[in-house]
């Protein structure tokens, strides 16, 4: 209990937090008088993951677009295909945010990569200060609930240690992050028209000249979000394939065909990539270990019987749920939130009756929330830096946003044939 | 002199590892990128496949994972709760990065030396991982990069350390003193 507290302000002051839970797990071990060599065998698990494959693969890939002038591209054809609407500009944000998200996985790389290229634009057309920072910090996080967004990953391969009764396969939560992740981007589409109209007078022309000059500017990125979503969500590629594929292309793209990147350049990249790979990896391989004592010592369940006697409903747990992960979303980054939250919570929720795959998405919806949650959301602060705003100002800006994203995250906990729909039996 | 020479000849040596790891990383994961896909195309168009690509690759995807971390704590870059920092003064947050950079160390430290005896284990036990190659040379990545952190960290808290003397000697203080005076100023 002392040595709980202990670890817990450690991890309050700043240390890492790989460093904490594998003390913890530690601690444990040797209290139940195990030999410590077994930090070893479950780190190694690490290699014994198959789906692990698709993490560095897509994050390296992810991080060689951003450098190169794709995100210009993305905008410029979302921009053509899209400008013409009223908000339309706004639309085209959520959507090319959303995509970028997809592919790099929410690390504050979105702000910063298109966020440079929309805001001016918003501003240009006549958009609002406020509604242009608030549309683009939380367009920073959006897209997590679609494939192959790394947190989507890593949601299946942490439930997938759990030994649960139905195994929860990752291209179910990438079906099952679809209607969800759309409801996000239609109702802040819609938001985003209803505060353009009038305010913005230049909605462009849609011109076939420039759409088509668009499309072939872009020629070799289209293929590459048709290739890894219709290849996975129609079945066609493993997840792991696709994430193979991808990479390959992009780096014959880039370098090779575009060569926007220059060789030279290319290792900064793959350090900088890697970097946000090892911190993901190395707190997943001492969870392992963690996870495995907790599931050891029944925690889990333990913990479920408490709150069960305390707790009847279903409908009462999810509030909580809620509640608890919009807390948790402000302290914790996505992915150590869901190495150490998901082991503890996964059991329960099932307990009281929530499928796997559904708390999945309840899971991400609401840390995605959490980046933009006063007054620690991770993405406030990027765009208070990124655009040299007042936090306070962001925070004001973000929160009509905030309060869509809050509805969709109540309609997505209380209807989970939303989530559950798309699923295959 | 001799001084300013082995700071050179170690600012050198440091340089050159840093080298020396992003090269090791650049490798890593270019051999994932070459051999996944050719292994899906062996796969799909040959109905073949390397038998040793598949565990090969898994084993590149741990080490991709522990020397990445490696190089994430050569800028401290690990993930955090960064909740509270932004809340602290100076000196009680280098205090507190001396004290979370000793814990780190300490804890990685902890992890290379029984991984390390896991290693050795297998080892002896002699048992293979793939196409005739022994356990215990992927195995020992482990060890190693936990040992590099726990180096990183160490010198990280020693330079921490050194930095809050620094900070409470010029106002001549008494030792008592210096440590109030890193906790609050």
């Amino acid at each position: 209990m002392i040595v709980g507290l202990l670890l817990l302000l450690l991890a309050l002051a700043g240390a890492p937090l790989f460093a904490v839970i594998a003390a913890s797990a530690m601690w444990g071990f040797a209290g139940e008088e195990m030999d410590l060599s077994v930090m070893g065998i479950e780190i190694y698990r690490l290699a014994e993951t198959p789906v692990l494959l698709a993490i560095p693969l897509f994050t390296f890939a992810g991080y060689l677009l951003g450098e190169s002038g794709a995100p210009a591209r993305l905008v410029h054809l979302t921009r053509t295909l899209l400008g013409w609407l009223s908000g339309g500009l706004a639309i085209v944000s959520l959507v090319a945010c959303s995509l970028f998200t997809a592919f790099t996985g929410a690390s504050g790389v979105t702000i910063v990569a298109l966020g440079a290229l929309l805001y001016p634009a918003l501003r240009e057309d006549g958009y609002p200060e406020n509604f242009s920072l608030g549309l683009i910090t939380t367009s920073g996080s959006l897209g997590l609930l679609f494939a192959p967004a790394l947190p989507l990953i890593l949601y299946g391969v942490v439930s997938q240690q759990m030994h649960l009764d139905e195994p929860v396969r990752i291209d179910d939560l990438f079906a099952a992050g679809l209607l969800p992740g759309l409801l996000m981007v239609v109702l802040l589409s819609l938001y985003s028209m209803w505060r353009a109209r009038g305010k913005v007078e230049r909605a462009e022309a849609f011109s076939w000249s420039e759409a088509c000059g668009a499309i072939r500017a872009a020629a070799w990125e289209i293929p590459l979000p048709i290739l890894v979503l219709g290849g996975i969500y129609g079945g066609f590629f493993a997840l792991s394939e696709a994430a193979a594929v991808t990479a390959l292309y992009v780096l014959i793209v880039v370098v090779g065909i575009r060569r926007e990147i220059k060789l030279k350049q290319l290792a900064p990249i793959i350090r900088e990539s890697m970097v946000l790979v090892g911190a993901i990896l190395i707190i997943l391989g001492v969870s392992l270990a963690s996870t495995n004592y907790l599931i050891d010592t029944e925690v889990p369940m333990r913990l479920f019987d408490a709150i069960r006697s305390q707790i009847d409903s279903k409908l009462t747990f999810l509030i909580l749920l809620n509640l608890f992960l919009l807390a948790l979303g402000m302290m914790l980054d996505i992915f150590s939130a869901l190495v150490i939250v998901v082991p503890i919570i996964l059991p329960i929720a099932v307990g009281y009756g929530i499928h796997p795959v559904h708390l999945g998405i309840i899971f991400l919806a609401n840390m995605q929330i959490g980046y933009i949650t006063p007054p620690v959301g991770m993405n406030l602060f990027i765009a208070s830096y990124r655009f040299e705003r007042p936090v306070l100002d962001v925070y004001r800006a973000t929160i009509p946003f905030f309060a869509i994203l809050l509805l969709t995250v109540l309609v997505i906990t209380y209807w989970p044939a939303l989530s559950l729909y798309l699923i295959s039996d | 002199m001799i001084d300013a020479r082995r700071e050179g000849l170690l600012g050198r040596a440091l340089v050159l590892f840093h080298g020396v790891e992003d090269l090791f990383l650049v490798l890593l994961l270019l051999a994932v990128i070459v051999l996944a896909p050719l292994q899906i195309f062996l796969r799909n168009f040959f109905d073949a496949g390397i038998s040793w690509a598949d565990p090969l690759i898994r084993v590149l995807v741990l080490w991709l994972g522990l020397f990445g971390a490696v190089a994430a704590s050569r800028g401290d870059r690990h993930i955090t709760i960064d909740v509270a920092s932004r809340y602290f003064s100076a000196g009680l947050g280098d205090a507190l990065r001396l004290l979370t950079s000793l814990f780190t160390s300490a804890v990685s430290a902890l992890i290379a030396w029984h991984s390390g005896r896991f290693v050795i284990d297998e080892r002896e036990f002699g048992s293979t991982a793939f196409s005739g190659i022994p356990a215990w040379i992927p195995e020992l990545a482990i060890p190693v990069a936990f040992g590099l952190i726990a180096i990183r960290y160490g010198l990280r808290g020693f330079s921490e350390g050194s930095h809050l003397l620094a900070r409470a000697r010029p106002r001549g203080t008494t030792a008592d003193e210096r440590g109030d005076g890193g906790a609050s100023g």
